[in-house]
Order: structure tokens, then C-alpha cells, then sequence
């Protein structure tokens, strides 16, 4: 039991430490702000927004902005900051999902490209780089017919891509540790192969998966956005910034402020997303994070005494 | 059931259209998009990593190109914006060339094999014209033949035909070509075959007259006659009729590209006495509302027809280079009602969902140009009665119809509503939000045409379902028990069955009159608007149709002076 807590106690203070590190610089500190608001709304959003969700106002279509809709409203006369507001928590499902999905489909096939058999691990490699040539928008195209347009197309989708992606993206680190002398010696003092994989693999991979997620779901908005213009993304009477995006698209002409609205909430969440992901590459890694370095180093002397 | 298939082709066209439009549309994007980053990446990696005055000097640069991109923007607005009078003070002469904007496209130009109104609107009354013309209030007028004789009993049509007619390639066009161009459309079951019924015989008495014999009245036989079924060809012509046309019309047929546009030029020998007015007439579809609109206040089309939506004629309204108007039509936005369903079967529901739903809001929202509609027969149809006042937005009503059917707070109702994507989100939102105010909870699918067409009107699987029925004179649907309404009432069928057998045609639209009122009074359907086509066109164009003009569109007594 003390293990463990001193355990987590440990790992708390590394991730404390990582987003420190993150804050420190000008572009983490916006990516996190802008992520905690996102995150702060979406809890907001979940019991109370402006005006409830199934006001409609046809006689105040595509109004201008003024108290009562801050943000103007929509085609079929509802609130506009109402919906945005709404569609964060959809945007919120989505990307966890689709995080949640490809990380679990990207160790999957890491695994698989460790397999004993070289046969299997020649398969995995070559299914993963045969299913990467395909678009996510044939996915999701293929998916639709029996899926209907619903969030499950846009996330698995999204996560099959991805989640291969990552798979791609992390192997020569899984193969790294999986070739080292630690796991030879762990293998050799008894582990089981899917010990040592959890126990060593795994570990190494964790830092270049985060960062791919977190740029994963950067994407995964913008697919949501793509896919729902299609009309295979978000179904009908459900919040999101896509929808609300597609819906002011074709009068964009006419009424361009209603295009503004969704289209900055996306491109600053998506940038937010990719600035929290570049950010933290630089926190984990030790050739560029000098505290890392610093610290790497003196557990190093630590041990040599 | 077959004649039904007709009016669900013009949807899918809409359909294919505007998947047409997404692809362009994105292409657009991805196209603005990488400029866009190119533009943004330049100043942004040079402002990182030059210093000093190499950096203030690029600086500089970029403001003094932003300065001269402003200028040039504003001198380039005031310009237009000063030609723009002098453009319009002469009332000139007619233009060669006119430029029509439109949106749905044909996929050919075979008008006896393809269906959708795309076509008829390009080709009827222009390239080929119908035994019996057709005005803008949708009634029967002249034609091919001048004038027609029916026999008191209705069986017999004798049709007496203007004199040296001709089709454009020299032919001689008389009572051999409209027997022929009849009997083949029987025959060979072209598209629009099923119009004409009770036929016994199609016969030339002489060179200028045609008598159509039949086994008992049918009422809507000359309306038949000036449309699809009523066209007639030439009997010796060889053409590829995908792309070729030739007809007896005002105009020739010069090219078609499909999805792109059409080019009619005049024809110079035509039979009648007045020749079309402009020579060249291209008709351009768009795909997207938007960059139809942007052609139209840029002056590359000077028509554009429809405007898709009348909320977007305010940035047109507001400009006096152009006019902005409404023409009726015979479109009907129907929600329908499964009239055999569990739930729906119940009288008392179907009213109370009328009872609930505010059209006026509904066309509020939409511009407030439609008409609202109070059962199956628009304005422009035999039968029309006003019927909007059955019943008017009543919430409390609603309620205590559904309290009676068994539906309260307690045990709430909940209904499907399902439909094809052309006509957009936004009216199953309103009607989302109307009905839950008398508690019920609507769940809105928008669905692929082909999905709905499964669903829907196949397998009858629905509770509520959105269909523009744009077809006129359509009331068999009403009359049909197996129609996806699912309607049956012994009364309209009787009524339906007199009307078409009626001998004159008041008492035609007496009985679809009443037909009509016990449909709406049963509430079989609701009827959310009657749609009104929104046209905009240069104040240099002239004569140019309003009304049924997404169906129908004569062109040659156009004009467009500059």
C-alpha cells in the first residue's frame, strides 16, 4: 500500500511537473487556458446554458448579436452561444472517444508488431500500413450507410486512423525497449512476455503516444467539422461546432457572423490542442527539456555512488 | 404506384446536386485554406528569426503592401460602384446573349426517357412544344392546336392544328406527327405515359386534325396534353436525343454539358408569328446557393431563379441594379402523416399535431415569401379552397386532444420524424421545438434521399416524414390507400374518381374541393407551406415567367435591354 502511494505520489509530481513545465512557456500557457475554459464550459453547458436548447424563434432567424442572443442566432432562430456552448460537451465526447479508441488500437498493434512470430509482426506491419493509404473520409463514408450520421462514425473513423497512425508513429520506440538489455533481463529473471511489455514496453511508448493524442484530437474537431458537412457526422438536433458551422456555410454570403462564431471556437480549441501537444514533446523530452536532463542526471550519479 | 415515381426523380436530382456542391465547395476550401497558410506561415517564421533592421525592414515591406491592398480594394469598390449608374441609365437595345441561372441540372437531354422537371423546364415550350399550351396560371391555352371541340359526353377531343407548322430542321410538322409522337408514348410507356388514360384511339382525320377517343371522361386529359405526355416530335428526325434536340419551339437546342449548362439559340424559321426575342439564351446551373448568388451581383447571370432562400434576397433587395420577386407554385412541403401507424392512426394525435405546429412561424423563418397552405390543392391547382383556418396554432387545444388520446406528462408521446437531407436541418429543429411545447418529444432523422426512399415511402416505416410534392394537379395520392400516407377514406376515393370523371370542369373542381376538405379535415397530413420560387433578375430583363418557372420555362418573349 505504500509502495503504491508513494508510487502515485510520485507520478503525480512528474505530471505536476510536465505541466509546469508547460505553463512555463508563452504558447503552453495559452493552451492550457483555452483548454480549462473549454473544459470549464463543457460542465457549465451539461446543466445550464442561456437559453434552453429547444427555444426556437422563427420569427428571429440568423439575428445580429444583441443582449438577449449575445451571439446572435441561428437558421431556425435559436440561440447561437446557447448551441456553441452545448457543442462543447460533443466536441468533449468526441475526442475522448476517438483518443480512447486509437490509443487502445495503437497498442494493440504495437504489440503485435512484437510478436515472437516474425510472420505476425510482418502482418501487423503490413496491415497497418495498408489500412493507413485510406482516407478517414471513405471510412466514415462506408461506415454511414450503416451507421446512419451519428457520433460513433465520426470516432471510430477517427480512432482506427489514428490509433494506426500511432502504432506507426511508436514502433521503433516499442521495438527499442522491446530489444533492450532490461527486458532481456526481466524476460530472463522470469517475467512473462506480456509482463514485460506492460511492466517495460509500454512505459517507453507512453510519452510519443500522449503527444500524438493530444494531436489526434486536434484532428478529430476538425474531422467532426469536415464529416458533418458532409452530412455523415453529427446527426440532426445534436449540438456541435460542426453542425453549426455546415448550417451557416451556405449563407455565408449573407449572414457571414454566424460563420465566425464556430469557425473561431474550432480553429482556437485546434490550435490550443496542437500547441498542448507540441508543448508537451518538449516536457518529456530529456533532449530538449533541460530539467529532465538535469534530473535523468542525477538519478544517474545517484546510482553510480 | 407507378405514377409516383415521377415526382420523387426531381428530389433525387436535388439530391445529386448538392452532393455536387459539397464536393466543389470543399475543394474551394482546401484551395483557400492552403493559400491562406501560406500567406500567414511567411511573416510569421521571418518575424522569429531575422533581427534587427533586416526584420523591421520586412516589416515595413509587409505594411506597405497591406496599405496598397487596402487602397486598391476601396479604389476598386468606388469604381464599380460609379460605372454602375451610367450602366443603367440607358434603356439600350436587347442583347444578343442572356445568361440564366438555375440550379437543378438534367442528366441528358432525353426527354422521353428521363423524368425530373430539370427538364421540362429547359426543353418544353422552347425546343419542343405540346399539343395543348399552358400559361403562367398553370390552365390550358392554345398549343399546337389552335383549338379543340369535345363532344358532350367527354369522350371525344377533336383537336383542330395551327397551319404550316414546322420542326426546325425543315420538317413539316401536322396531324401524322402528333398521332405517331401519342402512340409511341403509349406504346414505348415513355415517361409521362401514365397521364393520359382511358385512351381507346389517337387518330388523323386530316393533315390538320387529330381526334382523341376515349373509354370513359377524363377530366385531365387536356391539362395532360400541355405537359410531358402532349409533346410531339418529329417522326423522321434522326438525332442522339441525350444530346440533341429537335422540336418545333422558338429555340434550338445548340449545346448541352451536363452539370454545367445549356445553350439555346433562336430559331430563325420558326412556324408561328413572333420569333423569340434575344438570340442566344445560355442557361448555367449552380450547384452552390452561394457561388449562384456571387454570379448574379457580379453580373455574369443576369436572372437566378430560384434564390434558394428569401432570407438571402435582402443583399439583393437593398441594390437598385436588380429586381426581386415571388411567383406561386405548386411545390407542397407535406409532413407526412402514417395514417396506418400505431400512434398515428388516431385521429386525435394527427389533429392535435396541426393544432401545434405554427406555420407562420415555420414561413417567417423562412422570409415570410410562401404561401401557407391548408390542405393537398395549392392555388394553382383545380380544386383550391383556402383551408388555413381548419386549424389555426392552438397549443391548448393540442394538449387537450392528446389528453383525450391518452398522452400527458406522464405518459408522454414520442414521435419519429424522418427525411431526406435536401431540404435541410432546419425544419425538423422547429418542428422539434414546436411540438415539445405541447409535449411531445419529436426525434428528427435527416437521412440520404435513398435511405428515406426505403424507409419512408417503401416500407412504410415511419411516424412522420417531410416531402416537397412540387407535381401539380397530384391529388391521386390522397385517393391511393397504398401510398406511403397510408389514407384511406372510402369518401375522397369516391370524390377523387368523380373528378376525373366529371364532363365539365367546374364540377371537376367542385369535386376535388371537397376531396380536399376532408382530407385536411381528417388530417391525413399537415401541410407546413406552399412553396414560392423566389426569382432575381437584372432591371434591364423583361417578360421574364414567375410563376412554375422550376418547371417551366418559355423564354422567348424574354427580353433584355442594356
Amino acid at each position: 500500500m505504500k509502495g503504491f502511494r508513494s508510487r502515485l505520489r510520485r507520478a503525480l509530481s512528474k505530471i505536476g511537473g510536465t505541466f509546469g513545465y508547460i505553463w512555463h512557456r508563452g504558447e503552453g500557457r495559452f493552451a492550457l487556458i483555452v483548454l480549462g475554459i473549454w473544459l470549464l464550459v463543457c460542465i457549465v453547458a451539461a446543466f445550464w446554458t442561456p437559453e434552453s436548447l429547444d427555444t426556437s424563434d422563427g420569427y428571429n432567424t440568423w439575428a445580429s448579436p444583441s443582449p438577449a442572443h449575445p451571439l446572435g442566432t441561428d437558421g431556425t432562430g435559436r440561440d447561437m452561444l446557447s448551441w456553441l456552448m452545448a457543442g462543447s460537451g460533443t466536441e468533449l465526447q468526441i475526442v475522448v472517444a476517438t483518443c480512447m479508441l486509437a490509443a487502445l488500437i495503437g497498442i494493440v498493434f504495437i504489440s503485435f508488431t512484437l510478436a515472437r512470430s516474425a510472420l505476425a509482426s510482418e502482418i501487423a506491419v503490413v496491415v497497418t500500413d495498408t489500412l493507413l493509404s485510406i482516407p478517414i473520409v471513405l471510412i466514415a463514408l462506408i461506415l454511414a450507410v450503416p451507421l446512419g450520421a451519428s457520433l460513433t462514425v465520426i470516432i471510430i473513423a477517427c480512432g482506427v486512423s489514428y490509433g494506426l497512425n500511432l502504432a506507426r508513429i511508436a514502433k521503433p520506440q516499442a521495438v527499442l525497449a522491446a530489444n533492450s538489455r532490461y527486458v532481456e533481463a526481466a524476460r530472463a529473471a522470469g517475467s512473462s512476455r506480456g509482463r514485460a511489455f506492460f511492466r517495460h514496453v509500454l512505459p517507453n511508448v507512453i510519452p510519443v503516444m500522449s503527444v500524438q493524442l493530444s494531436i489526434c484530437a486536434g484532428t478529430a474537431i476538425l474531422a467532426e467539422a469536415g464529416l458533418t458537412y458532409l452530412g455523415i457526422g453529427v446527426p440532426a438536433g445534436t449540438a456541435s461546432w460542426g453542425a453549426s458551422l455546415s448550417a451557416s456555410a451556405s449563407f455565408i454570403s449573407i449572414f457571414p457572423l454566424t460563420v465566425v462564431w464556430p469557425g473561431a471556437l474550432i480553429t482556437i480549441v485546434v490550435v490550443a490542442l496542437n500547441l498542448f501537444g507540441d508543448s508537451l514533446r518538449r516536457a518529456v523530452d530529456p533532449v530538449v527539456n533541460s530539467q529532465l536532463r538535469a534530473a535523468a542526471e542525477e538519478v544517474e550519479r545517484g546510482s553510480g555512488k | 404506384m407507378s405514377n409516383t415515381t415521377q415526382g420523387d426523380v426531381p428530389e433525387e436530382a436535388a439530391q445529386t446536386a448538392a452532393s455536387g456542391s459539397t464536393d466543389a465547395s470543399l475543394a474551394s476550401q482546401r484551395k483557400s485554406s492552403r493559400t491562406g497558410r501560406a500567406r500567414t506561415s511567411g511573416p510569421g517564421s521571418d518575424g522569429g528569426q531575422g533581427g534587427g533592421n533586416h526584420n523591421r525592414g520586412k516589416w515595413i515591406a509587409g505594411i506597405i503592401i497591406a496599405v496598397v491592398v487596402v487602397v486598391a480594394v476601396i479604389l476598386g469598390v468606388v469604381w464599380s460602384r460609379r460605372t454602375t449608374p451610367s450602366e443603367n441609365g440607358a434603356s439600350g437595345t436587347t442583347q444578343e446573349t442572356m445568361t440564366v441561372g438555375l440550379k437543378l441540372a438534367p442528366t441528358n437531354m432525353d426527354i422521353r426517357n428521363q423524368s425530373g422537371s430539370a427538364l421540362d423546364q429547359v426543353l418544353i415550350d422552347n425546343i419542343y412544344e405540346p399539343l395543348v399550351g399552358r400559361n403562367a396560371e398553370n390552365k390550358t391555352t392554345a398549343g399546337l392546336a389552335k383549338s379543340w371541340d369535345v363532344s358532350d359526353d367527354a369522350t371525344t377531343y377533336t383537336f383542330h392544328l395551327n397551319e404550316g407548322m414546322t420542326f426546325s430542321n425543315g420538317d413539316a410538322l401536322d396531324s401524322e406527327d402528333v398521332v405517331w409522337s401519342l402512340n409511341q408514348l403509349l406504346e414505348k410507356k415513355y415517361a409521362g405515359y401514365d397521364l393520359l388514360r382511358n385512351i381507346d384511339s389517337i387518330a388523323a382525320q386530316d393533315a390538320n386534325t387529330v381526334v382523341i377517343k376515349l373509354t370513359a371522361p377524363y377530366s385531365d386529359l387536356l391539362w395532360s396534353l400541355s405537359g410531358r405526355p402532349g409533346l410531339v416530335f418529329d417522326k423522321d428526325a434522326q438525332y442522339d436525343a441525350k444530346t440533341e434536340a429537335i422540336g418545333s419551339g422558338p429555340y434550338l437546342l445548340k449545346s448541352f454539358r451536363e452539370n454545367d449548362s445549356v445553350t439555346l439559340e433562336r430559331n430563325e424559321n420558326y412556324w408561328g408569328t413572333k420569333k423569340a426575342t434575344i438570340k442566344t439564351i445560355i442557361l448555367r446551373y449552380y450547384a452552390d446557393d452561394n457561388a449562384a448568388l456571387n454570379a448574379f451581383k457580379s453580373g455574369s447571370i443576369q436572372v437566378l431563379a430560384p434564390v434558394m432562400n428569401a432570407k438571402m434576397t435582402s443583399s439583393l433587395t437593398s441594390d437598385d441594379r436588380f429586381v426581386v420577386g415571388q411567383g406561386d407554385g405548386t411545390d407542397k412541403y407535406v409532413l407526412g402523416m402514417n395514417n396506418k401507424g400505431t400512434v398515428l392512426s388516431n385521429i386525435k394525435v394527427r389533429q392535435a399535431i396541426r393544432y401545434a405546429i405554427n406555420h407562420d412561424e415555420i414561413i417567417a423563418s423562412r422570409g415570410g415569401v410562401d404561401a401557407a397552405l391548408g390542405g393537398p390543392i395549392p392555388s394553382l391547382d383545380p380544386g383550391y379552397e383556402d383551408l388555413t383556418d381548419l386549424y389555426p396554432h392552438n397549443v391548448n387545444k393540442a394538449k387537450e386532444l392528446l389528453k383525450e388520446a391518452g398522452y400527458d406528462d406522464d405518459n408522454p408521446l414520442t414521435l419519429r420524424l424522418e427525411y431526406a437531407n435536401t431540404y435541410g436541418t432546419e425544419f425538423g429543429e422547429q418542428l422539434k421545438s414546436q411540438l415539445k411545447e405541447v409535449g411531445i418529444d419529436l426525434q428528427v432523422k435527416v437521412v440520404e434521399f435513398s435511405t428515406w426512399l426505403q424507409d419512408v415511402y417503401t416500407n412504410h416505416d415511419y411516424d412522420l416524414s417531410l416531402v416537397d410534392h412540387n407535381e401539380s394537379h397530384d391529388f391521386y395520392q390522397w385517393a391511393d390507400p397504398t401510398y406511403y400516407y397510408g389514407y384511406d377514406s372510402k369518401e375522397v376515393q369516391d370524390l377523387y374518381a368523380k373528378s376525373l370523371a366529371a364532363t365539365d370542369e367546374s364540377q371537376q373542381e367542385e369535386y376535388l374541393k371537397q376531396a380536399a376538405r376532408k382530407v385536411s379535415e381528417d388530417a391525413a397530413a399537415d401541410w407546413l407551406l406552399n412553396y414560392r420560387v423566389t426569382t432575381a433578375y437584372d432591371k434591364g430583363v423583361t417578360g421574364f415567367p414567375m410563376n412554375l418557372n422550376q418547371s417551366r420555362l418559355p423564354l422567348a418573349s424574354v427580353d433584355y435591354k442594356k
